[in-house]
């Protein structure tokens, strides 16, 4: 009978231990984007230097390897995601932003948070056409063959110079890529992930910010109208120099 | 214990009889299972797409069959869909046009035109991101539920189809081996459009166009001229000698040459987005910031065609060149890659441009017995 009292204990022990599972919660990413801290809307004028005026019809951009980490672990969020804009066509889509949500993420308390911008060497080395329906690197308008690389970011407007409220004057083609344009930026700060819960993460990228010239002023536009040019990727690495200065986290 | 089995058996023998509703055989009660004596062996069918084509996607729900895409084939070309049995899907995408009908417009069994020019079905399975000009379908099979009762196409009623094709001498047969089905009442709309899709999915163009020979498949030994290199150059933005940007490739990328995207291209110029004469995805979103903007179409066989654009309004394909090079209209949402005007594309750019486009032509499509008319067979 001792025995049996002996091993029944052990015996619970051991089985609740197996069925145990990890308490998890979730994170959202919220994506929202603005011109000069105003929600930026596709297609509402916005100033730019110089007395032009702009309007926008596509802002996206990849991001990967994004990680949650802690002194003792480190969790892996996303491989790599598409945050697109080009919809955000009213103040109240572009308020809500485009969001991702990550689930199954162990409770607990982060400290790190990272983030890439663009796509990692060894996705950036895959094509289009290897992958299929909606998968985020199955878009052909994001693949450029003759860099052999994704589109990173795409930034498309159109610029009204002479003020006659037509935005056919000249246009604003920046697209970054090639492997030399990923940024990845890691931010300190506490993340508490909740058992069933879902903690909110607000990614906020100010447009405007991203035409820096890195010399206090804006990169002139109408020089630079394109960064199609594989050769020469100043434009592009500004940008995308810019983009780590630009996105901010709001927890 | 001996009376117990035998009240026990005698109650099983009895219980069945009790349940079973006596088949009566009249008008309101067909025969079931009609098909059944048909075997329903489902073969895969074995998809012919190029080493650098994707992955096609094909629903879970419907399987690409051997049968299932037969069956398409026959209901495809099959003018009983129609009101008066005069037209079939094939009416309006006609293989010898990359199916399309080579019409600005078409016109549907009353002889009343249509709102748009018949897209090619040319790579079709792998537009995931709607069907028709503007996306209105969400996929394959949801989208060949609609020319059936359109009143400019074939102005039928699903209910007269599946009337037909139950009492058809061969289908009931032909939807057995696909569906598996057991009784010629099982067929349905669902069915027909499942069988549609399948074949419809199996459109594959690529591989054997002399771009396709030369650039994705690197074959060796693919003569390709001057001009079409330097077409080639300006199409893809990728000149190493300063030509410019033709601004194709914004649209027509990728190896679908289609980035399967809604633009606006400029063909009417309005000062407000509520203007267009045809919404296009704007009708389907909601959001003006959509109107008048259209999918852009594959490029592959993009010369056999012709009339071009939406609504079929531009002839020829220098024509679109001479379009696309100066004769854009300009509105608040038209596609940033086209604003500025003229691309700067001189006589012999523009024919070098043709040469690239006519570079895309796959024949071996056309005569691919696999998508011929059963009928005609």
């Amino acid at each position: 009978m001792k025995k049996l009292l002996l091993v029944l204990p052990l015996g619970l022990f051991l089985l609740s231990g197996c069925v145990k599972e990890e308490e998890v919660g979730g994170l959202e990413l919220n994506f929202k984007a603005t011109w000069d801290d105003a929600p930026l809307v596709m297609l509402n004028e916005y100033d730019y230097e110089g007395g032009l005026k702009m309007t926008f019809q596509r802002f996206n951009f990849y991001i990967a390897d994004v990680q949650l980490a802690s002194e003792s672990s480190t969790e892996d969020l996303i491989d790599i995601e598409f945050v697109d804009f080009d919809n955000m066509a009213s103040t109240s889509e572009a308020e809500a932003g485009y969001s991702f949500l990550v689930d199954n993420i162990p409770a607990g308390d982060y400290a790190t948070f990272r983030i890439g911008l663009g796509v990692p060497a060894d996705l950036n080395a895959t094509a289009d056409s290897d992958y299929s329906g909606s998968h985020p690197l199955a878009r052909a308008s994001h693949y450029w063959p003759g860099w052999e690389s994704y589109i990173f970011a795409m930034i498309n407007g159109k610029v009204d110079t002479d003020g006659d409220g037509q935005f056919d004057d000249s246009s604003v083609l920046y697209h970054t890529g090639s492997d030399a344009c990923y940024r990845l930026v890691e931010y300190t700060f506490p993340v508490r992930i909740e058992a069933d819960k879902v903690t909110d993460l607000d990614l906020v990228v100010d447009l405007h910010q991203l035409f820096e010239d890195g010399n206090g002023g804006y990169i002139d536009i109408l020089e630079n109208t394109n960064t199609h040019n594989i050769q020469d990727l100043s434009v592009a690495n500004q940008v995308m120099d810019n983009f780590t200065q630009s996105l901010k986290i709001v927890y | 214990m001996r009376p117990i089995l035998s009240l026990l058996l005698i109650s099983l023998f009895i219980l069945p009889g009790c349940e079973e509703t006596p088949v009566v055989m009249d008008d309101d009660n067909p025969v079931m299972g009609d098909l059944e004596h048909i075997a329903y062996e489902p073969m895969p069918y074995d998809l012919q797409i190029p080493d650098f084509f994707p992955e096609m996607i094909i629903p879970e729900e419907n399987p690409l069959t051997v049968d299932g895409v037969e069956l398409g084939r026959f209901l495809f070309y099959d003018p009983i869909l129609s009101l008066d049995s005069t037209q079939s899907c094939a009416s309006c995408h006609l293989v010898e046009g990359a199916f399309t009908d080579n019409l600005a417009v078409s016109f549907g069994v009353q002889g009343l035109p249509g709102k748009r020019s018949s897209m090619s079905l040319l790579n079709v399975g792998y537009y995931y991101n709607g069907l028709f000009w503007d996306g209105r379908s969400p996929n394959l099979e949801e989208q060949a539920l609609h020319p059936i009762e359109d009143p400019l196409e074939m102005d039928n009623t699903w209910e007269v189809v599946i009337d037909r094709l139950q009492n058809h001498e061969i289908y009931p047969e032909m939807f057995r081996k696909a569906f598996g089905i057991k009784d010629r009442e099982d067929i349905d709309r669902d069915l027909a459009t499942k069988a549609i899709a399948s074949f419809e999915r199996t459109l594959i163009s690529g591989g054997n166009s002399k771009y396709d020979r030369k650039f994705l498949a690197q074959e060796p030994g693919v003569p390709f001229t001057v001009s079409e290199f330097r077409g080639r150059d300006m199409f893809f933005d990728e000149s190493e000698e300063g030509l410019p940007d033709a601004q194709c490739f914004h649209c027509h990328g990728g190896v679908l040459l289609t980035v399967n995207d809604y633009r606006n291209n400029g063909l009417q110029e309005v000062d407000d987005l509520n203007d267009f004469e045809d919404f296009g995805l704007g009708a389907v979103t909601g959001k003006l910031i959509d109107n008048g903007k259209f999918r852009a179409p594959t490029l592959r066989n993009i010369a056999l065609t012709a009339p071009y654009m939406h609504d079929g309004s531009i002839e020829t394909l220098e024509e679109v060149i001479d379009f696309y090079n100066e004769g854009v209209h300009y509105a608040d949402n038209l596609d940033e890659n086209l604003v500025i005007q003229p691309l700067g594309l001189d006589e012999e750019m523009k024919a070098d441009l043709l040469a690239f486009l006519h570079t895309l032509t796959d024949t071996t499509f056309l005569s691919n017995p696999a998508y011929q008319n059963p009928f005609e067979e």
